[in-house]
């Protein structure tokens, strides 16, 4: 593993580390601001750097990477819990990662809405049938227009 | 493509189906390529493990197998996301974590490909879960990140064992890192693990700060600790002399619990 792991010193003329079986994972997240077209925008551990990433990349994801920009983002230590204890949102390391050879990337929709009929049987099924029948009593005469039954006779 | 590398993806994690898919047709060829682990390591000598992942080889040797086709999967940054038919699924049907049980049968080039496909894994998961509580949506399946969790640490435990066991025969060092019995200021003697310097210790100055040995000063407080420390001692016993003694007085029939 990465992390826990004393590395050995480096002086000069020392063999290249080599890490085996890391234990980095970066999050791609989705850009809060506006960003160019070829730059995908990841969550990284603090302990990695830019050559860290760009060579995870190109290794472990066969990306063709150009540029990475890293940034450390402070999480707040402004808000109180019922004890009135600051509660601190942890740190977290953005890395933006300009893509090689013209390439582009979008973030997807990953939860497009899909249409799902529940299957015969089962308890969605009853519910969403109790959810429905419930709904129609709860509408009004539609032969008043479904008008509430305070006007009238 | 998508489909076979989800399903592959399935069946390296839940390794019940490996002896199913043993003998199977042709058409589940990349998903055989994880559970076959002869045929992997005989192509592979020459290149280096970290790049292909495992569902990738071209499996064409003889015996149970049948000859396979497999591409490389070039997907770049498509492997931080599930395969397309998964997106917008409530539920994503996974399989059991890995158990050090299992990954010990496996050889170390297996075992080595098997981390970077369970770091992929645990990647796409993260970014699912960071999506999911953007979107504000439920993840599906948020299980699946402790099962990967729990086979990379299981993993990490059969890979240091393997290397101990190298480490004793080779050279009788019982541990990796180099360390002492030392005892710091305050009288309590711990195990110390050598760091690396560039300097000799006694040109170290933060290091000399640190002082491993008790001054005369501290003794008298190591004295009331060990005070302390008897009275609570003798103080346990006789809760116990006495509480036995009293269930005794009331109940004669009882047999001394042996403690």
């Amino acid at each position: 593993c990465a992390y826990l792991l004393r590395y050995p010193l480096y002086q000069l003329g020392n063999p290249q580390l080599r890490i085996f079986r890391p234990s980095w994972f970066l999050t791609l997240v989705r850009p809060g601001k506006e960003q160019p077209q070829d730059t995908v925008q990841f969550r990284i551990p603090m302990e990695m750097t830019k050559y860290d990433v760009k060579n995870y990349l190109e290794k472990i994801y066969n990306v063709p990477v150009g540029v990475v920009r890293t940034r450390i983002q402070f999480g707040s230590n402004k808000k109180r819990n019922h004890l009135n204890q600051k509660v601190k949102q942890p740190d977290y390391k953005v890395a933006y990662v300009q893509l090689a050879l013209g390439q582009t990337f979008t973030f997807p929709d990953i939860f497009p809405e899909k249409e799902r009929a529940p299957a015969e049987g089962s308890m969605e099924e009853m519910q969403e049938k109790f959810m429905e029948d419930e709904k129609q009593r709860q509408k009004l005469d539609p032969r008043r227009g479904g008008v509430t039954e305070w006007f009238g006779l | 493509m998508a489909a076979s590398s989800s399903t592959g993806r399935v069946l390296t994690l839940c390794k019940q189906f490996q002896n199913v898919f043993r003998i199977s047709s042709a058409t589940n060829a990349r998903q055989r390529a994880v559970s076959s682990a002869k045929c992997q390591t005989s192509l592979l000598r020459g290149t280096s493990p970290i790049v292909t992942p495992s569902w990738s080889n071209p499996i064409s040797s003889a015996g149970q197998y049948r000859a396979l086709h497999t591409t490389i999967s070039r997907r770049g940054l498509e492997d931080f996301f599930d395969s397309p038919e998964n997106w917008g699924e409530a539920n994503v049907k996974s399989g059991a974590p890995w158990t050090a049980k299992q990954l010990r049968t496996k050889s170390n080039e297996d075992l080595h490909k098997l981390w970077y496909v369970l770091l992929k894994e645990k990647n796409m998961l993260l970014t699912l879960e960071q999506e999911a509580k953007r979107q504000r949506v439920q993840m599906p399946s948020p299980e699946r990140l402790r099962k990967v969790e729990r086979s990379m640490i299981r993993l990490e435990t059969v890979v240091k064992e393997r290397e101990n066991a190298l480490r004793l025969l080779q050279t009788g060092q019982e541990k990796g890192r180099p360390g002492a019995w030392r005892r710091n200021i305050f009288g309590y003697v711990y195990w110390y693990r050598f760091k690396e310097y560039a300097i000799p210790w006694y040109m170290n100055r933060r290091y000399k700060r640190k002082r491993f040995y008790t001054p005369k000063f501290v003794e008298p407080h190591i004295r009331l600790r060990i005070e302390n420390y008897l009275r609570e001692r003798a103080r346990n016993e006789n809760l116990k002399k006495r509480r036995l003694a009293k269930l005794q007085e009331r109940f004669p029939q009882i047999k001394a619990p042996a403690s």
